[in-house]
């Protein structure tokens, strides 16, 4: 860094000090954290009136990440790039169903759209064309769950209130294994990001199944019980965790243990509808890396986020909604809720809008591509000579530091020349009255405050009984003031009582101090209401 | 071993060495060097015994000889010596045998070149007491000025050039002319007889002014003389002397001239063209001087502000708010450098055009003046024991941070953001300090004065350190802690987070400390403090408080009662009764279950009571100052004011005794007696082995600090034997520092030889036990309000105190 030098090695002989109105004690509000600092520089967006209950929302993960959003009988595409220019009309829609959209999920490359319906279709589109390419019909009951498979491009799995689970060639319409097992509403599913063969579906029956489709007679190779309906359930990263939301608890197990509950989160206060994963980059010691976190939206409106390393919420935020659908952009810039009163909170971060994200959700791993260094200024170099008072300090310049002016206002400048009843009037004139009080109170320190009242003119009179009517009876500073109020009347009564617009003032300050009185009256009722009962209490 | 410290900077002027690169101070008996590039003490000389009253250096006779360090001391003692101060050795002692309050050396400043192959004589000329032939004389003009032959090593005989009441300041005009003296409402200037021969006459003119006059300057090269009187004038006199010293028959001349010429000012038939006023201090004027060039005249007083007037049309500037009365201005050699003294013991290096303080030579701060009712709310004295330094209150409302061991200052916190200005009337007082063990933290209270009843404020205001350097930063401010009622004490926890401040109003609340620790650039902990409870005990007065040394216990004197607590829970646990008069200060004397009170007013007394037994264990009936008690041991230490019948007679003006003691022994182990303990304070410092020097091979553990009301302070080891003397130089301490081998026998037997005459000792009395558990519903309710105890205790308790009980005494 560049090397900081007073201008003068000498100090100023004496100090200045302002006339500062004393300090009002603070919230005790807990400071915020760099990670809740990151969560809430999601600049936020509403995007309106989309009829119904968004009851899905899917980020594509081909850049740059459009996101569709389900709602009533159709489904709609929009642009995150439109979002930081404050559009929100979406870029595109979809409205080719019979039925309540349930689900959607984009392919692994971006260029298709699955989505289910209530009536049991699932309709597989192109996002360009927007044209139904397959009709998967199978499902007897509402399907509630469609997913593409991370890692595959031709299966698709689905699940529904017949609650089956199907795994479909998409290609052939066909279905290629029926999963039974699950005792109720198949409500939600994910895929597994480490293998192709390998998913999760979560119902009503409180339990969980992991399923594999190399297994042959069609059983889930593992089952959790969640305790409460599942309504959702992700694939933590790794591939050997699932997330499970249901009631109001998100609980973490641990595949590769056997099924193993690793924590339960109950911050919630009503059931959690939807999870994902979100993505934090951390920044110690000035390499970056990237967390983890799981995104929980409930019925209660609140959205949290989880350390799953740690266990612990590190930051909550409150919506005025009952909140549906929750989900995260790959490339960490764009989160999206969807409420139950058809309102998408689209948050987006600033950041540089062209960056080639490699896709952190790949496997392959994020690799941030370093930019040039931009080099300062070199002495050899003519710019160097032509720099402006703008120029930023470059490494081993060294910096003459002026020395800051106080600014004063005008009742110190007034108070340093010891023309005190000027200071004393300009003050009133001023709207401040914590600043009034310092000043009175500066004044009482140089013992010059009853001289002040005694040396006011008429009108200056007038704006002191003005400013006393007003806040005499202020509990915070009523203890300086209404002493103060006592010695104004009484020194200056002639004044006042040949003056109509004293005497005003004077009315006003007996109305204000009398509605005080009648206060500290029933307050004292009260105390002598609570006072025996306290003293009994503690008698006994 | 003994360090002293805590000397006076500003008893006399100080000098710059002839390379302005060194500062050479009076501190009391010997004279400290200082670096004016960095402000810290170089050498010093050591060899006067009594204050050093005058130093001049001798000037170069050649720019090549610039670099030659040597300088003539004058000092109380009687005797002038010669130094060469960068090594540091004495050259030479002129012994005359009686007190020198002023020398100065004009001759030197003159010697033409050319005569410096020849030896001359060298003359200074002395203030000096006359101290033989005051049983003839009347006792009235005693001090003279003498002629001193500095070359032959003895005063001119029966040379007196002018005799005065008191002791004035003798002031030599630049070119090395003239000297002269201020005397009441008139000036003496004396001309130097050119020729070094001893009995040469001295010729002298007066001037005379109608107000007394309080300082007085010489030009540099005109024939122009200033002076400062006490209501602020400065009168500015031309043309002095040009009648008397002109010619040899002057005196006739001057005669005939005084008719005919008009001299517009001049009164009196003064011997001076013109005389004129400037006026604009409002108080006495302390400082003048020229500057070097003769262009300007630098003047200065009470009111802290240094005035340069351009000596020719009268035009003013102004260097405002120093904050302290000026003492002395010193031009440096080096155009740039000049330095003032002022009168809270600190010496600014001005850079000079500009007017900036380069460096400060920071002694400690005097004491501060209380109005009357805020006497006997303590001294406002802070020891820190592990880093050996002291936190005082000044009277520019700081904290003075002072290093006991460098005997420096360290750093200065403003408590109250106001600029002190000397002369106005006292409204804003600090009146408690305390510092946590490891003095990371402070806590400070602070009243402001309501002007006629209205507008006073008591602010409790909490500090945390920095990382280095004491650098405390506010973290916490309380206004009215306990409504309008005074703090009486503040003290720490041993653990740091926790305080205790008590109050006349009847209550003490205990202060937590929530520390957040803020992530940003750095670690950065950020202290707030809250109230974390309130006690009070039958509304009595709350008059000093004391923690343990393991913080389990908090004791709180209600006026005459000890009240003990548990400080977390804020539980009564006992109450100790009574002392005659108020108690003013207590103490837990370290890891010993003992507790030391000291309760002044008409009945004085020192009590000692174990916490144990809840019972008295010993009492003294001694007026107390200070009590201090080592951390880790059981003995402490009392400074005790002596009555003021026996302090005249058995201790030679020395009003004070330390008396050391174990707590379970009623018999003080060692006693000292000091001079000025009235304001005094006592600390027990920990030995930090880098900073101090072994004494037969093993350092001591403890070290005890005692500190005098002058702030001049002395630490020692308590528990040797061979420094049992401790008597506190001072300024104007005429007799030698006596040494006597067995001082605290001799006090001993000469106070305690009565002992049974006034102790109220009482060993055997059968402790009544103050104990709540016999009747516990007479003390259960007298904590504070929001800590009952719950039902279910209190039923079991109140039921079974109905019942008979035996009582465990039976037992």
């Amino acid at each position: 860094m560049a090397e900081i030098r007073a201008e003068e090695q000498t100090l100023a002989i004496s100090k200045t000090f302002l006339i500062k109105p004393k300090l009002k004690p603070k919230a005790r509000t807990l400071p915020q954290t760099p990670e809740s600092k990151y969560w809430s520089s999601f600049k936020s967006t509403q995007i309106p009136n989309l009829v119904s209950s968004i009851s899905s929302l899917s980020f594509s993960p081909s850049p740059p990440h459009p996101f569709a959003a389900a709602y009533y009988a159709s489904v709609s595409l929009f642009s995150p790039l439109s979002l930081s220019d404050g559009n929100v009309s979406p870029s595109s829609t979809i409205s080719s169903f019979s039925d309540v959209v349930s689900s959607i999920s984009f392919r692994s490359d971006g260029l298709l759209l699955a989505a289910s319906d209530l009536s049991g279709l699932v309709q597989v589109f192109d996002v360009k064309t927007r044209t139904p390419l397959r009709r998967l019909r199978s499902h007897t009951r509402p399907v509630r769950f469609v997913k593409y498979p991370v890692l595959d491009k031709l299966h698709l799995l689905s699940g529904g209130d017949d609650a089956v689970v199907k795994f479909w060639d998409v290609a052939g319409e066909s279905v290629v294994l029926d999963l039974t097992g699950h005792k109720d509403y198949v409500r939600c599913g994910d895929c597994s990001p480490v293998s192709s063969d390998l998913f999760v579906t979560g119902s009503y029956d409180h339990t969980v199944k992991v399923w594999d489709v190399r297994v042959e007679d069609s059983r889930s190779v593992l089952e959790v019980n969640h305790g409460k309906p599942v309504e959702d359930v992700i694939y933590l990263p790794s591939g050997g965790l699932i997330a499970t939301a249901g009631g109001n608890s998100v609980k973490i197990w641990d595949l590769i243990g056997g099924g193993r509950m690793v924590h339960s989160m109950e911050s919630h206060n009503k059931t959690v509808t939807s999870i994902c994963v979100g993505r934090i980059r951390k920044e110690n010691c000035g390499d970056e890396s990237m967390e983890d976190r799981i995104l929980s939206v409930g019925l209660d409106g609140y959205m949290k986020v989880f350390d799953y390393g740690n266990m612990r919420v590190t930051h909550s935020m409150r919506f005025p909604a009952p909140l549906m659908s929750v989900d995260f952009s790959p490339d960490c810039r764009t989160r999206v809720i969807g409420t139950s009163n058809g309102i998408i909170f689209a948050g987006r971060r600033k950041g540089k809008e062209n960056v080639e994200s490699g896709g952190g959700w790949n496997v392959l791993g994020f690799e941030s591509i370093s930019e040039p260094e931009r080099r300062g200024l070199r002495p050899t170099h003519f710019r160097y000579f032509h720099r402006g008072q703008s120029e930023k300090p470059v490494e081993g310049d060294y910096l003459v530091m002026r020395n800051k002016k106080v600014k004063l206002a005008e009742h110190d400048k007034l108070l340093k020349k010891f023309r005190h009843k000027d200071a004393l009037v300009s003050v009133l004139n001023k709207k401040s009255r914590e600043n009034v009080v310092a000043v009175m109170e500066e004044l009482v320190t140089r013992k010059k405050l009853l001289k002040c009242v005694s040396n006011l003119d008429a009108d200056e009179l007038g704006l002191l009984l003005m400013f006393l009517s007003k806040n005499a009876t202020m509990p915070r500073y009523s203890s300086l003031l209404m002493g103060l109020t006592g010695k104004v009347i009484e020194m200056r009564a002639e004044d006042i009582r040949s003056s109509d617009p004293l005497k005003g003032h004077i009315r006003n300050l007996k109305r204000s101090i009398e509605e005080e009185l009648r206060i500290q009256h029933s307050l004292q009722e009260i105390q002598g209401i609570i006072s025996p009962l306290l003293r009994i209490a503690g008698r006994r | 071993m003994m360090m002293r410290g805590g000397r006076s900077l500003v008893s006399s002027p100080p000098a710059f060495s002839n390379d302005a690169k060194k500062l050479l101070v009076c501190t009391s008996n010997t004279v400290s060097v200082f670096s004016t590039a960095t402000g810290l003490q170089i050498t010093s000389l050591e060899g006067h015994t009594a204050l050093v009253t005058s130093v001049v250096v001798v000037p170069p006779s050649s720019p090549a000889a610039k670099v030659l360090c040597y300088c003539w001391t004058a000092s109380l003692d009687g005797t002038i010596r010669y130094w060469d101060f960068s090594v540091p050795e004495l050259m030479k002692t002129i012994d005359i045998r009686v007190p020198i309050f002023n020398m100065v050396i004009p001759s030197f400043l003159d010697i033409p070149a050319e005569d410096k192959g020849k030896h001359r004589d060298l003359f200074a000329y002395v203030f000096t007491e006359d101290t033989k032939e005051t049983q003839e004389k009347t006792k009235a003009l005693r001090r003279q000025i003498r002629k001193c032959n500095l070359s032959k090593s003895r005063l001119v005989g029966r040379l007196i050039l002018g005799e005065t009441k008191k002791p004035e300041v003798l002031t030599v005009s630049p070119s090395g002319k003239f000297f002269g003296i201020r005397n009441k409402c008139k000036l003496r200037i004396w001309k130097v007889p050119d020729q070094g021969s001893e009995h040469a006459a001295v010729r002298k003119i007066t001037l005379h002014h109608t107000k007394k006059i309080t300082v007085i300057a010489f030009h540099p090269t005109q024939r122009v003389i200033a002076a400062g009187d006490v209501t602020g004038r400065i009168l500015t006199w031309r043309g002095f002397g040009n009648i008397a010293f002109a010619g040899n028959n002057g005196v006739e001349k001057q005669k005939l001239i005084n008719i005919q010429e008009d001299k517009p000012g001049v009164r009196d038939n003064d011997d001076a063209d013109s005389c004129t006023t400037w006026h604009w201090h409002s108080a006495e004027v302390n400082v003048l001087s020229f500057s070097s060039d003769g262009a300007y005249l630098y003047s200065g007083g009470k009111e802290g502000v240094l005035v340069v007037w351009q000596l020719d049309t009268g035009k003013k500037k102004f260097l405002p708010r120093i904050g302290s009365p000026l003492l002395y201005f010193i031009d440096s050699p080096d155009p740039t450098l000049s330095a003032i003294s002022c009168a809270d013991n600190q010496i600014h290096l001005l850079k000079m055009p500009s007017m900036g303080i380069l460096k400060t030579i920071s002694g400690i701060k005097t004491p501060c003046c209380c109005p009357e009712m805020c006497k006997g709310l303590g001294n406002g004295i802070a020891f820190d024991q592990t880093a050996g330094l002291v936190a005082l209150r000044t009277e520019n409302y700081c904290i003075q941070f002072y290093s006991l061991f460098d005997d420096r200052g360290i750093s200065e916190v403003q408590v109250c953001e106001r600029n002190h200005q000397p002369g106005d009337d006292v409204t804003v007082i600090v009146t408690a300090v305390a510092l946590s063990v490891d003095g990371s933290l402070m806590s400070t209270s602070e009243v402001k004065l309501a002007e006629e009843g209205i507008g006073g404020l008591v602010c409790l205001k909490f500090w945390q350190a920095g990382s280095q350097n004491k650098e405390f930063s506010l973290s916490t401010i309380v206004y009215e802690p306990h409504r309008d009622a005074g703090i009486s004490a503040v003290t720490f926890h041993p653990s740091g987070n926790m305080v205790v401040s008590s109050s006349f109003g009847g209550d003490f609340k205990i202060w937590r400390c929530n520390n957040d620790i803020i992530q940003s650039d750095q670690m950065h902990q950020n202290f707030s403090w809250t109230c974390h409870a309130v006690g009070s005990y039958k509304k009595r007065p709350m008059t000093a408080a004391a923690f343990s040394a393991d913080g389990s216990v908090l004791a709180v004197a209600a006026e005459t009662l000890i009240t003990l607590w548990n400080p977390y829970k804020n539980v009564l646990l006992a109450v100790l009764g009574d002392t005659l008069t108020p108690i003013v200060n207590l103490s837990f004397l370290g890891k010993s279950d003992n507790l030391a009170a000291a309760s002044c007013g008409s009945n004085p007394q020192l009590s000692v009571w174990s916490m144990s037994k809840l019972s008295l264990s010993w009492s003294y009936k001694l007026r107390i100052e200070a009590v201090a008690s080592a951390v880790d041991s059981s003995s402490f230490a009392a400074l005790a004011l002596l009555p003021e019948s026996s302090s005249e007679t058995t201790f030679k003006g020395r009003d004070g005794v330390i008396l050391l003691y174990n707590a379970t022994n009623p018999v003080p182990t060692a006693i000292w007696s000091v001079k000025k303990a009235m304001g005094g304070a006592l600390g027990f410092l920990q030995v930090n082995p880098s900073s101090v020097e072994e004494v037969d091979g093993k350092t001591p553990e403890v070290l005890l600090a005692y500190m005098n009301g002058d702030h001049e302070y002395v630490v020692f080891d308590p528990y040797c034997k061979d420094a049992h003397e401790v008597s506190i130089s001072q300024k104007e301490g005429l007799s030698a520092l006596e040494l006597k081998g067995q001082g605290g026998q001799y006090g001993y037997a000469s106070i305690y030889g009565e002992l049974p005459e006034f102790s109220e000792k009482r060993p055997e009395t059968p402790w009544v036990p103050s104990f709540p558990s016999e009747r516990p519903w007479e003390t259960i309710f007298s904590g504070s309000s929001h800590n009952l105890p719950p039902l279910t205790n209190l039923c079991s308790a109140f039921l079974e105190s109905l019942l008979e009980k035996r009582t465990a005494a039976v037992e």
